[in-house]
């Protein structure tokens, strides 16, 4: 066995040395420009910030603003569907130029990735099923049920910061989902009690289901959400920068919300 | 039952549709499969070779190799060529997701082949030996024929894992099978459905593969063996 860890580690560290080789300077800027399109990653599967319409087809209100923020600076979007948990690495690794997906910012993204500013502010939700007995009050009540989350997000590291680290519910309680709308299925199957999630989207999905319902609507967890970015990348972070804060004073940003956030 | 029914009775449902979104991934999954299987094929033969006829040190690394990659889940050796290595290569995820599952195969296959030479036996290769071959004329052309023979079923098995795991590669985003069925099922809130169509075009993959190296292994069996 500790051969067989010293093969492992030798391998690893190979693995480490060609990666090393591959470090850049160049702004990711200049490389949108030249090609003349932006490659950008989305997880499509979150209404209604990013989903596929009937035909198939990307939409949502990130993904309308993202292709307007193109147009303004001259170029394509290129999209590049990938799974939420995948997005920041992607970007990291410069697999992606960028990312947008409802990202809040978030201290541990910040080590690997950066961000704009903020584009649009988001809340948070509790959401029970009709079959829900309980008593919710505060935020802090959900410690008693049994508790649902979408893997990798604001309310993840909420749950776990407040709730279960501060002691109030066991880690076993909590189950954490690759999707929202896995843990809504959970919720409606009475797996979990209780579940916590961006409230747009989650609304989205009680619209369609009259058993969900929202007990809680605020910012705990949440608040701005912004577009991933490279790693010390100033050229890239200015020049996005200014196209949001454009949007943002032309009303196009609050003409996108009322399209896609009005009930 | 009654959840099924439900499921169907969606409003904005169109089943062909859905269906068809999904199995539009299929091209992607077969891509994946055609690259990681008779790559991994072609490097588990060698390496069989290498393990079995190579003496005691070659043979040595032989085993730590398959350990190694055998030990390791495709995933995180997915992460590693995409994220970690493929930084200055640009490889893209369906390479990188092809590339690490035809490595992490080639371990199995390897396995499987060697099992099927040392089955083969020695005796073989000794009175091949007798009539006058050498010893490479011996295990090509007496030991691998039989060999190959006996490692059909075990690789129709293999063929099946490589079909199923090709579904990892959408953590990458590739749009295979398993990917448009999240995205189809999140957008239309119909995720049993989506689900069900993956698993049956899965099976259907399967199941065919399965039954095509079934009548290849009834082919080319030796009649004397039984």
């Amino acid at each position: 066995m500790k051969k067989f860890l010293q093969y492992f580690i030798v391998v690893l560290l190979l693995l480490s040395l060609l990666s090393a080789c591959g470090a850049k300077t160049d702004s990711v800027l200049n490389k949108i420009k030249t090609d003349g399109k932006i490659v950008v990653g989305t997880s499509a599967d979150y209404a209604p910030y990013e989903y596929l319409d009937e035909a198939g087809n990307k939409t949502g209100f990130d993904i309308e603003l993202m292709e307007e923020i193109g147009k303004r600076m001259g170029v394509t979007i290129e999209w590049q569907d990938m799974p939420f948990d995948s997005l920041v690495a992607a970007v990291a690794s410069g697999k992606l130029d960028m990312s947008i997906s409802c990202f809040n910012y978030d201290e541990e993204r910040d080590l690997t990735v950066d961000f704009s500013e903020a584009y649009y502010t988001t809340e948070d939700a509790f959401v029970v099923s009709s079959a829900f007995a309980g008593e919710f009050n505060v935020p802090e009540d959900a410690a008693k049920y049994k508790l649902g989350v979408q893997s990798g997000t604001m309310q993840d590291d909420w749950i776990t910061e407040n709730l279960v680290n501060a002691g109030l519910m066991p880690e076993a309680n909590l189950s954490r989902y690759e999707r929202v709308d896995q843990v809504a299925l959970d919720l409606l199957a009475g797996r979990i009690d209780i579940m916590m999630a961006d409230h747009l989207p989650v609304l989205e999905i009680a619209k369609k289901n009259p058993d969900l319902k929202i007990v809680y609507q605020g910012e705990l967890s949440t608040g701005p959400i912004n577009i991933v970015l490279p790693e010390g990348d100033t050229a890239i972070k200015k020049e996005i920068d200014k196209v949001i804060k454009i949007l943002q004073d032309e009303g196009f940003i609050d003409e996108l919300a009322k399209k896609y956030f009005s009930e | 039952m009654p959840v099924i029914r439900q499921e169907l009775k969606g409003e904005n449902l169109d089943f062909l549709t859905l269906l068809r979104y999904i199995a539009s991934g299929t091209a992607y999954t077969f891509g994946v499969t055609v690259i990681a299987l008779p790559s991994g094929l072609l490097i588990g033969t060698l390496l069989a070779f290498l393990y079995v006829y190579g003496g005691k040190g070659i043979g040595k690394v032989m085993n730590v190799y398959s350990t190694v990659m055998r030990g390791i889940p495709p995933l995180v050796l997915l992460f590693l060529l995409y994220f970690v290595v493929s930084k200055g290569i640009n490889l893209s995820g369906f390479w990188a997701g092809s590339i690490s599952l035809g490595i992490v195969s080639s371990a199995y296959q390897m396995e499987i082949i060697r099992g099927a030479l040392l089955s083969v036996g020695n005796d073989q290769l000794m009175a091949a030996r007798a009539v006058g071959l050498s010893r490479r004329q011996a295990v090509i052309n007496i030991v691998l024929p039989q060999a190959l023979r006996l490692a059909i079923p075990p690789w129709s098995n293999e063929a099946a894992i490589i079909i199923k795991d090709s579904s990892l590669v959408y953590a990458l985003g590739v749009p295979e099978i398993l990917r448009r069925a999240q995205l189809i099922g999140a957008s239309t809130h119909q995720p049993l459905l989506a689900y069900l169509s993956a698993a049956l075009i899965y099976f259907v993959l399967v199941t065919v593969t399965n039954r095509l190296l079934n009548l290849l292994e009834k082919k080319l069996t030796v009649p004397s063996n039984h």
